[in-house]
């Protein structure tokens, strides 16, 4: 029964295009600012280890967001209320403050996470919609909360610990980054609630009939992926050492785009957690290589969206060719 | 004559395989024009694959495809529609929601001349069209969510009509149709032979290719057997080339039976609108009962309903004597109920076609094999293996999708998923639709051999001849009754088929 077993477990070790093409992007991006700052500058920044490190302990933030994103998408589902979330839960933390200001910024991304599962898994109300509608909701009640006035936005003590500061000369937001995803990358290969979800993703109605609880197996999904907007939420906090209003917009598209660049079907069903670490490191650097070369903000964002549309194209063209 | 023509499609040499098995093996296959060439086979023996190189849709691995004696590749469907090979597709290919004329045009409307879509052409052009196919009575403005199965498939029919093919293919096009389409479907077919057309025609149904093809081929494992002329063979020696051995005892005899068996599954009166009137049942230790009738009488819903995929079924359900509500498949599941269904629909609804063989055949049973929350990998495998052993599933790598097994084999592996639950109650629905002959009757043995080992069968299925053959006892459903128990020697054709029209009613009023 050797054979059968290590046939059985052989896609996890192969690696697939997606994350060959984004470390080769990830490399020509290096290569092009390397280029920039040896002629400009005549040094090598972007190759240093003090830059990466940095980069890294930014990028950990989209890492964190992206990965909660993966697993909705990996149903099939999206959640578009991710921004909010981090935003509530750090503005929420702060507000309160202390060791139970982190734990109501947790129990928040607990709420949402629950509250977008029952209406995605049960009420069956299309996630795009529900989430969209749950994102505007948690604004409404952060204005409201904070009134006219600003209360409380100074990040607590856990949150500076995790976000901003370091041991040794690794940033705490990178260990986060590192727990998180070994975490999830355990939950999707070794559970069973792993395997159902790519089993929704790919034909919910068979997983259903197989008697696997589909409803509860979504509701987990959209519970991962708050849980994560909140601790990046929060950790985001720490670092730039305040909570403050729609902190969290310019992580909704690129957590999406890391999910999808790293291979993961926006349908469903399909992708490994590697290919969206593999899109998250690529777009931290592709946004810091932008910066650097001091570009101005409207071609930043040009670049920034061809490059994606790019590198999308190459993925979905070797896709079809495979078949 | 100095010379016979070329043929309009000559294919030499064709081999192609999907993960390791084998579809096709150094075919060479020949179509020419005003003739109606049949392509027989089990599931599984080469013919759509065959089918879709033709189409463009599939490139071979090896081996060359020639039009009017010019070699072609073609690299997508649209270039072989523009080389005259135009194919209808098994499943329907319209869009429910447009228009017939909008979707017989769908890839070529007509144009005004300023490039915009001439509607009043396309219409008459659809009239035209559906007036060839000898439906003139199909609206081309009716949408086609409208339009009853069998009209649909006429549409089908013009729109590929439409397409001025040279060469025709008919997958199954005759499978939803009615008897008085299937007359019309005829003629055109011997219209367009006349017209010169080359025409493709693969079918199960035996006494259709009498009606139409002048010539046979029969693949086997992905291999041309034989092509031969009309009349040629008998049909059992037709039947004996498909599956390569003898076609006899497909049934497992059936047990001697003193006193009837303890009942595992009782289901006292059970409603649901719409489809079910009041079902009981009683399905003992050991037994494989048949669920018969025309179809659309309540049977899907039954099954449905006892596996608590359906909300709101009145009445009550008892397993081994107890009282259960089942609420849903995970309910149905545990292991006091220990119940399982084969699925209508293989593809979506017994598979998940992208996702591995291994892992689709451990999808209802991981929980047995969870430590705390770790899947334990050798334990799966080792299920996986001795699954695929047991059922003789062919499967080249075990890592490779479900979707690139043949469908037989697909059927075993939703078959394979469950018996991993260790069912006492198996509910079937058609599970051998669609499936080669070879498979059809190991299923026929698994069954008897689950029943012997203690499993309570119930089996829906539309062919008359494997509740006679499977079954030691047939309920015939009607409107959503049990109308008729058959039991031994009761359960013959005309039985069946006098309580499935409901005829002792019907004489009695």
């Amino acid at each position: 029964m050797t054979s059968s077993a290590t046939a059985a477990r052989k896609p996890r070790f192969t690696v697939d295009l997606p994350i060959v093409i984004g470390v080769v992007f990830i490399a020509l991006i290096l290569a092009v600012g390397t280029l920039y700052t040896l002629k400009t500058q005549g040094t090598a920044t972007f190759l240093s280890p003090n830059y990466l490190v940095l980069q890294l302990h930014s990028g950990a933030f989209l890492g964190i967001t992206a990965a909660g994103m993966m697993m909705v998408i990996l149903l099939g589902h999206i959640d578009l209320s991710v921004p909010w979330t981090m935003t509530s839960g750090a503005m929420i933390a702060t507000a309160i403050g202390g060791t139970t200001g982190d734990l109501a910024g947790l129990g928040l991304g607990l709420a949402v996470g629950l509250v977008n599962g029952f209406g995605v898994a049960f009420l069956r109300v299309p996630s795009m919609i529900f989430t969209l509608g749950m994102n505007t909701v948690l604004l409404g009640l952060m204005v409201m909360l904070t009134g006219g006035h600003a209360p409380q936005s100074a990040a607590t003590d856990m949150m500076t610990f995790l976000g901003a500061e370091r041991t040794l000369g690794v940033p705490h937001s990178v260990v986060l980054w590192v727990l998180v995803s070994a975490a999830l990358v355990f939950v999707l290969t070794r559970t069973a609630l792993g395997r159902y979800m790519y089993a929704i993703g790919n034909q919910e109605a068979a997983a259903y009939l197989s008697g696997v609880k589909t409803r509860l197996v979504i509701m987990a999904a959209f519970l991962m992926c708050s849980l994560c907007a909140v601790i990046a939420g929060m950790s985001l906090a720490g670092y730039s050492a305040r909570a403050f209003q729609a902190m969290g917009d310019q992580y909704l598209l690129p957590s999406i785009a890391a999910v999808v660049l790293g291979g993961t079907t926006i349908l469903g069903g399909q992708g490994r957690y590697s290919g969206t670490v593999i899109g998250v490191i690529l777009i931290v650097l592709l946004q810091s290589v932008l910066n650097v070369m001091q570009m101005e903000e409207a071609y930043r964002q040009i670049i920034y969206g061809v490059v994606i549309i790019a590198m999308l194209l190459i993925y979905g063209r070797q896709r079809t060719a495979h078949r | 004559m100095s010379l016979t023509p070329a043929p309009l499609l000559e294919m030499r040499g064709i081999s192609k395989s999907y993960g390791g098995v084998k579809a096709l093996t150094d075919v060479d296959f020949v179509a020419r024009r005003g003739e109606i060439h049949a392509v027989l086979g089990e599931n599984g023996a080469g013919k759509s694959t065959l089918i879709k190189i033709a189409a463009g849709v599939v490139t071979p691995d090896t081996g060359t495809l020639a039009v009017d004696g010019a070699p072609r590749a073609f690299a997508s469907p649209q270039e072989a529609t523009g080389a005259g090979i135009v194919c209808m597709f098994q499943e329907l290919s319209l869009l429910p929601d447009l228009s017939v004329a909008d979707n017989i045009f769908i890839t070529s409307p007509p144009r005004t001349r300023l490039g915009l879509i001439d509607r009043r052409a396309q219409r008459r052009r659809a009239e035209e069209l559906l007036a060839r196919v000898g439906c003139e009575d199909i609206d081309p403005a009716t949408r086609i969510r409208d339009l009853p199965l069998s009209r649909r498939q006429m549409v089908e029919i013009a729109k590929a009509v439409g397409r001025d093919p040279a060469l025709l293919i008919l997958d199954e096009a005759t499978s939803a149709l009615t008897a008085a389409d299937v007359e019309k479907v005829y003629t055109i077919l011997h219209k367009l032979r006349a017209d010169g057309l080359a025409l493709l025609y693969i079918s199960h149904r035996m006494h259709e290719i009498e009606a139409l093809a002048d010539t046979l081929s029969v693949f086997r494992n992905g291999r041309r057997v034989d092509t031969f002329a009309k009349g040629a063979h008998s049909d059992d020696a037709i039947v004996q080339m498909m599956i390569g051995r003898e076609f006899a005892n497909v049934y497992p005899a059936k047990p001697k039976r003193a006193a009837p068996p303890p009942p595992v599954l009782q289901a006292d009166r059970l409603t649901f609108s719409p489809g079910l009137n009041g079902v009981s049942l009683t399905v003992g230790k050991g037994e494989i009962v048949g669920i018969g009738g025309l179809d659309g009488q309540g049977q899907r819903e039954l099954l449905l309903a006892l596996f608590g995929v359906l909300a709101g079924v009145g009445g009550t359900v008892k397993i081994d004597g107890t009282a259960r509500r089942i609420g849903s498949p995970a309910d149905a599941k545990r292991p006091e109920i220990g119940m399982a269904l084969i699925p209508e629909d293989r593809k979506t609804e017994g598979l998940m076609l992208p996702m591995s063989v291994a892992e689709n055949i451990t999808a209802a049973s991981l929980g047995a094999v969870t430590k705390g929350v770790v899947i334990d990998r050798a334990g799966e495998a080792d299920n996986v293996g001795r699954m695929v052993k047991e059922m003789q599933i062919k499967v080249g790598d075990l890592a490779a999708p479900v979707a690139t097994l043949s469908g037989g084999n697909q059927q075993k592996v939703v078959i394979a998923k469950w018996l991993l639950t260790k069912p006492k109650i198996i509910l079937l629905n058609d599970p051998t639709r669609g499936i080669d002959v070879g498979t059809k009757e190991e299923i026929y043995a698994l069954l008897r051999r689950l029943a012997d080992e203690g499993a309570a069968v119930v089996l829906y299925t539309t062919d008359y001849a494997e509740l006679i053959g499977c079954c030691d006892r047939v309920l015939v459903m009607y409107e959503g009754r049990v109308t008729a128990e058959l039991t031994g020697e009761a359960i013959t054709e005309t039985n069946i088929v006098s309580a499935a029209l409901n005829l002792a009613a019907e004489t009695a009023a």
